[in-house]
């Protein structure tokens, strides 16, 4: 019996630019007790769809045609007081963005108990606090959480709270929209298997929404991928992985970074390394460096030696919080360290004069995580390329400068006429994000720090930009340290991994090592949190969310380091 | 858990305790910059008045006293702000040996609820207002009248009242010109002067209303549409709740958060409207005093008011920051988590 | 025909459609500018076109009605004076034409300054930090709710008469706050955003970060507190003056109305004595709410709704 099903259905956006058909065609069905993954990426159609069965679609979105029947009811033909009441007790909704879902001035019972209220028309506290105990306990919390409010809950908590929510009327179909988008994948395990293990026990069908094909890979039944609003395959999960027949399934799935196999980048083999590094002096070097902010340790005493005479690749894995992006901060002088001393070839980067200093910028560089805070709206998106041609001396002549800011679009793949007149806003992200390493490109530092460059662009694109970074050091001969929370593009394209946690190196070496052979309990969590497109290999060990908080806990407090040999050009020291 | 963190409340102590200082001690410097020396303005009018000023020996001496001429300036300065935290602003000038805390004694509770009336009232049925403008249930006219009607909300009370004051009390005569109650009836706990004090106050609290309930319906509207764009907002509508109750207990609620601070800021300028209203409709309270002594050149008094209205003004600020923690339980934790 | 000529809903939706895409081009903007720009244009064209040697006392016969009305005393209104004359005989559009450019010139000037003294005070908040930000951010705090009006009351009163431009810098005291504390927030939060930190790593000196990265953004809520600014300024001004204070010597709407009401205008039915001036400061305070509700959807693109 299906919970769901939806048939030809359309979705027209009316806007000033003419009708945007954000779903065309789209017929599906799920049936109860089964999962089904919609998976595509930002813009094709798999939210808009969702929320047309809750009939929450936004202005000025309308249902064009089609039908969407749940149960025995016609979805499209309930009044709004009907749909108020189907929506919750038939059919619940778990929304992606955990952070904010939650209402900031109401306790969390308050928030389970106006749901139930508001169905059932149930006042008496005794039972309504039964009941949401009974449901927080459901999705492995205890009862006292109830009288919490949201912003004293964690980002796991919080959407632990939203699946609570999801089941606490035992609808007929949840409806699940990225619900891990926002976590780290040790939580990100934890959740999804609470959601998996309250579905089942209540026997609702499931939507979950989302882009990773991993996650899906482990989580779902059923998937169904979708292309500019239209469906172009649905079918069993492990017949779509392993046979897709659509070239954007295909693509989709390989362009998921694996742990050991082919590498995505298919480097040029042979191109000889270009030198640019002084002999004798490391380019950039931490003296017992460490950093705290108030009582907080973000980064535990560290001291290495980069030698940029062989540009390399260094990773620095971690989790948020694990002082990664702090690391990143000090290298380029943003932040001064707590103790120690950060040199670049030599020189004390907190000493600097204002020559030293310029010199300083023009050898460092860096791409960062959200490329459209990258460029001040104000200006065309050129701003950001000539400015600093121009600041470091290098322009001689306006044609000049155009003609190195055309030739750096085209290395990264843009077409120079179509970008660089532009504003920020009207360029995608993948587009401000190949900008950006244009930028880089063109100022041809001797070390690029990139911090997690990819982790807002598009699953198909990722690839391609990494491999434009890629390209930056065996073409142009510069270093990068790649800052990334993701343990398989790292495994890639780097040289050294080093990975954090809490602010201490728990594990460091080649990635070979590291990565496909981990020695320590925190990195091998960490790829066991991973989940893999392949139906045949298990989502890591079943321990539960508890066991694994006891275990960071242990291991926080462990500070053991395992050092799994080294590179020559790197040299790692933990004091 | 419900206290208010001792942080937050030793800050707001703090702000209560510079804005009384900082006001006490300009209104302290401000005479002593003047070029004219306002004792012997004061003294000059009164000469030049009449012989009449049977006391004007006794009225230097506390004039002299007022300005301290005797004493050193930072024994003066001390002595002022002593004399002001204990509310000792002197004798009124033009009646003689009257103190200034007496007169302000007198005025303040009709200042005071006039204030707390249209404050409340204006600021309820603006944000009420504000709220309705953006939600999407409201009917058609309130979303579409209200904001049209909102232009004319720019103006200051002050203009409004001239304005009502033509209308309902000149030309119609519905309601008395001036005063807060008549003078036919006796002050007192009876009934026939309760009426009389709201038919005199009605004109003054409507022309604060009337024009003041829309900076507070604009405010609410910016964050109504911010709040209406929130993921907790589509949440509530997903969990099937009434729509009524999403727009209380997750819109408006949460709304409302940044117009109590705006209120906090707002205040000042609010009470300065009240006290122009005040005097333009002659109503007994800190406005015509204010008005009255500057006639009069009666410093003391203008001194006094001045500073009891700024602290009033503070006063509002503090208890409204004290309240905020209540409201706003993210407050409460700052400190503890 | 092959060039159709649009409909009307057409014309308008393209209207429309541009505005969306130029938020500077919205009709709240247009209009407010238009009503102040009037009002400059009656002080300038005034001059030009009438007497304002008219503003004295005596020039014309006392209480005289606008034309078409009659006074208490049956004496009907000549063209002499178009708009009528006040308690002492001044000629009442003499009295605008001369009063109302006085009034948007005390809040322009008391804003600018107020203006100029935030943009460094928040800057240098937002900059230097510390100290220095721990002072200037309790300072503005404190000095935000103390009402301007009530201090310059005191002011003049102890030194007597003030210039028009004396009132703005004494205004200017009370009006530097809010710039402060808005663009103190902002830089703060800039300060941490891509592309300030971009400009860092191309080598910018603050000096460019603040007036060439930041500055640009800052504009429309620039303008915002501005004008904003400028409401307060003239109603401070207006009240000093319905108070009976301001300048003595120099004919404003606030004094007119002041003179108005101990003059028992409103009884006598002399509507236009007081009514004039209060329509004309009702014009400019409509005019620069206009603006600023333009303003706000510039800086807060949600409130700028497409309704097609």
């Amino acid at each position: 019996m299906s919970a769901l099903s939806i048939t030809d259905l359309s979705i027209d956006f009316p806007t000033t630019k003419g009708v945007v058909h954000a779903v065309t065609g789209l017929s599906l069905a799920v049936a109860r007790g089964r999962r089904v993954g919609f998976i595509g990426e930002s813009g094709s159609g798999k939210t808009t769809t969702a929320l047309a069965v809750m009939q929450m679609l936004a202005e000025p979105g309308k249902v064009a045609g089609g039908s969407i029947t749940l149960g025995e009811t016609d979805m499209l033909s309930l009044n709004e007081e009907e749909m108020r009441k189907a929506r919750l007790s038939r059919v619940s909704y778990i929304p992606q963005g955990a952070m904010n879902s939650l209402n900031p001035i109401m306790r969390i019972e308050d928030q389970l108990w106006d749901g139930i209220t508001a169905h059932e028309g149930t006042t008496d506290r005794e039972q309504l606090k039964a009941r949401s105990d009974e449901v927080l306990e459901s999705v492995g919390m205890p009862a006292r959480v109830g009288q919490l409010y949201p912003h004293e809950l964690s980002g796991g908590m919080k959407q632990r709270v939203c699946i609570a929510l999801g089941v606490i009327l035992t609808p007929d179909l949840i409806i699940a929209d990225e619900p891990t988008s926002a976590l780290d994948v040790v939580t990100q395990r934890h959740v999804m298997q609470t959601l998996k293990d309250v579905q089942d026990k209540i026997g609702a069908g499931l939507i979950l929404i989302g882009h990773d094909m991993g996650l899906m890979a482990q989580s779902v039944d059923e998937l169904a991928v979708l292309k500019d609003g239209v469906l172009v395959e649905h079918g069993d999960s492990r017949q779509i992985i392993e046979n897709p027949q659509h070239p954007y399934t295909q693509e989709l799935i390989s362009s998921v970074p694996l742990v050991g196999g082919d590498s995505f980048l298919d480097a040029e083999v042979g191109a000889p390394p270009i030198n640019r590094g002084e002999p004798g002096v490391p380019l950039l070097e931490f003296k017992s460096v460490s950093k705290t902010y108030g009582n907080v340790t973000a980064l535990q005493p560290m001291s290495f030696a980069l030698d940029g005479e062989v540009p390399k690749i260094i990773s620095i894995v971690g989790q948020s919080g694990s002082g990664k992006s702090t690391m990143g901060s000090l290298m380029l002088g943003f932040n001064p360290p707590s103790t120690g001393q950060v040199l670049f070839e030599g020189q004390d980067i907190a000493k600097m004069n204002a020559a030293q200093s310029l010199e300083f910028r023009k050898q460092v560089q860096a791409v960062f995580q959200d490329p459209y805070a990258c460029f001040n709206p104000f200006y065309r998106v050129n701003h950001a390329l000539k400015f600093p041609f121009k600041q470091f001396g290098y322009a001689t002549s306006e044609a000049q400068v155009q003609e190195k800011m055309e030739e750096a679009c085209r290395a990264v793949g843009l077409d120079p006429s179509l970008v660089l007149g532009r504003y920020p806003h009207q360029l995608s992200g993948g587009q401000r994000q190949r900008l950006i390493v244009a930028r880089a490109l063109m100022l041809s530092p001797k070390l690029l720090i990139a911090d997690e460059p990819v982790s807002m662009v598009d699953a198909s694109l990722r690839a391609t930009i990494l491999k434009n970074i890629y390209d930056l050091k065996d073409r142009y001969g510069i270093s990068i340290l790649y800052i990334t929370h993701d343990l398989a593009t790292a495994y890639h394209v780097s040289d050294y991994v080093i990975v954090l946690y809490q602010g201490h190196v728990a594990e460091a070496g080649p990635p070979q090592e590291v990565i496909g052979n981990p020695k320590h309990e925190y990195t091998r969590l960490l790829i066991d949190s991973i989940p893999w497109p392949d139906l045949d290999r298990s989502w890591g060990t079943p321990s539960t969310a508890a066991e694994d908080a006891e275990r960071l806990d242990r291991l926080a407090r462990d500070n053991k380091t395992e050092f799994r040999g080294s590179v020559s050009g790197f040299d790692l020291e933990l004091s | 858990m419900s206290t208010i963190p001792r942080a937050y409340l030793l800050n707001r102590l703090l702000t209560l305790f510079l804005t009384v200082f900082i006001a006490a001690t300009l209104i302290w410097i401000i005479p002593r910059l003047s070029p004219v020396d306002p004792a012997e303005i004061m003294l000059g009018r009164m000469a030049a008045g009449a012989g009449a000023v049977a006391d004007s020996e006794a009225i230097l001496a506390q004039l002299r006293q007022n300005f301290g001429l005797d004493d050193p300036l930072f024994v003066q300065y001390l002595k002022y702000l002593w004399n002001t935290v204990t509310f000792n602003f002197g004798l009124s000038t033009a009646t003689f040996p009257t103190p200034v805390s007496a007169l302000i004694a007198q005025a303040l509770p009709w200042t005071l609820g006039l204030m707390i009336l249209s404050l409340i009232i204006t600021f309820f049925i603006g944000n009420l207002l504000g709220a309705l403008m953006v939600w999407e249930k409201s009917p058609k006219l309130v979303r579409v009248a209200i904001p049209a009607a909102m232009v004319f909300t720019s103006i200051p009370p002050i203009l409004s009242g001239l304005l009502l004051m033509w209308i309902f009390a000149a030309k119609l005569r519905w309601f008395p010109l001036t005063g807060a109650y008549g003078l036919t009836v006796e002050p007192g706990w009876s009934w026939d002067f309760a009426v009389s004090v709201m038919h005199h106050g009605f004109l003054p609290a409507l022309s604060i209303v009337i024009v003041t309930f829309g900076f507070w319906a604009l405010g609410m509207r910016g964050l109504m549409i911010t709040v209406q764009g929130e993921d907790y907002v589509t949440l509530a509508k997903a969990k099937g709740l009434r729509p009524r109750y999403i727009l209380y207990k997750y819109m408006i609620r949460n709304a409302i958060l940044p117009q109590i601070t705006a209120f906090a800021l707002k205040v000042g300028l609010l009470i300065a409207g009240q006290v122009l209203v005040e005097r333009i409709f002659a109503y007994n309270g800190m406005g015509k005093l204010l008005y009255d002594a500057i006639l009069d050149q009666d410093f003391p008094v203008i001194q006094g008011v001045s500073f009891v209205i700024i602290l009033m003004t503070a006063l509002s600020v503090f208890i409204v920051d004290l309240i905020y923690p209540f409201i706003d339980p993210r407050i409460r934790h700052e400190v503890t988590s | 025909m092959s060039d159709m000529p649009l409909t009307r809903a057409e014309r308008k939706r393209q209207r429309r459609i541009r505005r969306f895409d130029n938020p500077w081009l919205n009709p709240k903007l247009f209009w407010g500018a238009g009503l102040l720009l009037a009002i400059i244009a009656v002080g300038i064209l005034g001059r030009l076109f009438w007497d304002p040697e008219l503003v004295f006392v005596g020039s014309g016969i006392p209480k005289m009605p606008p034309p078409g009305f009659e006074n208490l005393r049956g004496q009907s209104g000549t063209f002499a004076n178009p708009l009528g004359t006040e308690g002492s005989g001044r000629d009442m559009l003499a009295l605008i034409i001369i009063g109302a450019p006085n009034s948007l010139y005390v809040g322009l000037m008391a804003s600018l300054i107020g203006m100029s003294v935030g943009i460094f005070l928040g800057f240098t908040s937002g900059f230097v930090g510390g100290r220095t930000d721990d002072v200037i951010r309790v300072l503005s705090d404190v000095m935000i709710t103390i009402p301007p009006l009530l201090i310059l009351v005191v002011f003049q009163s102890a030194f007597g008469d003030v210039t028009l431009t004396m009132m703005a810098l004494l205004i200017a005291g009370f009006v530097w706050q809010s710039p402060t504390r808005l663009i103190r927030a902002q830089v703060l939060s800039m300060k941490q955003s891509g592309y300030v930190q971009m400009a860092r790593l191309s080598g910018a000196s603050t000096w460019h970060i603040m007036f060439k990265e930041m500055l640009p953004n800052l504009v429309p809520y620039l303008f915002g507190s501005f004008i904003a600014n400028v409401t307060t300024s003239i109603v401070t001004a207006v009240g000093l003056e319905v108070l009976g204070l301001g300048p003595q010597r120099i004919p404003t709407l606030g004094r007119t109305i002041y003179e108005a009401i101990n003059a028992g205008a409103l009884i006598q039915n002399l509507w236009w004595w007081w009514g004039i001036p209060t329509l004309l400061l009702a014009v400019m305070f409509i005019g620069l709410l206009l603006i600023n509700l333009g303003l706000d959807e510039v800086s807060n693109p949600r409130l700028r709704k497409l309704k097609l």
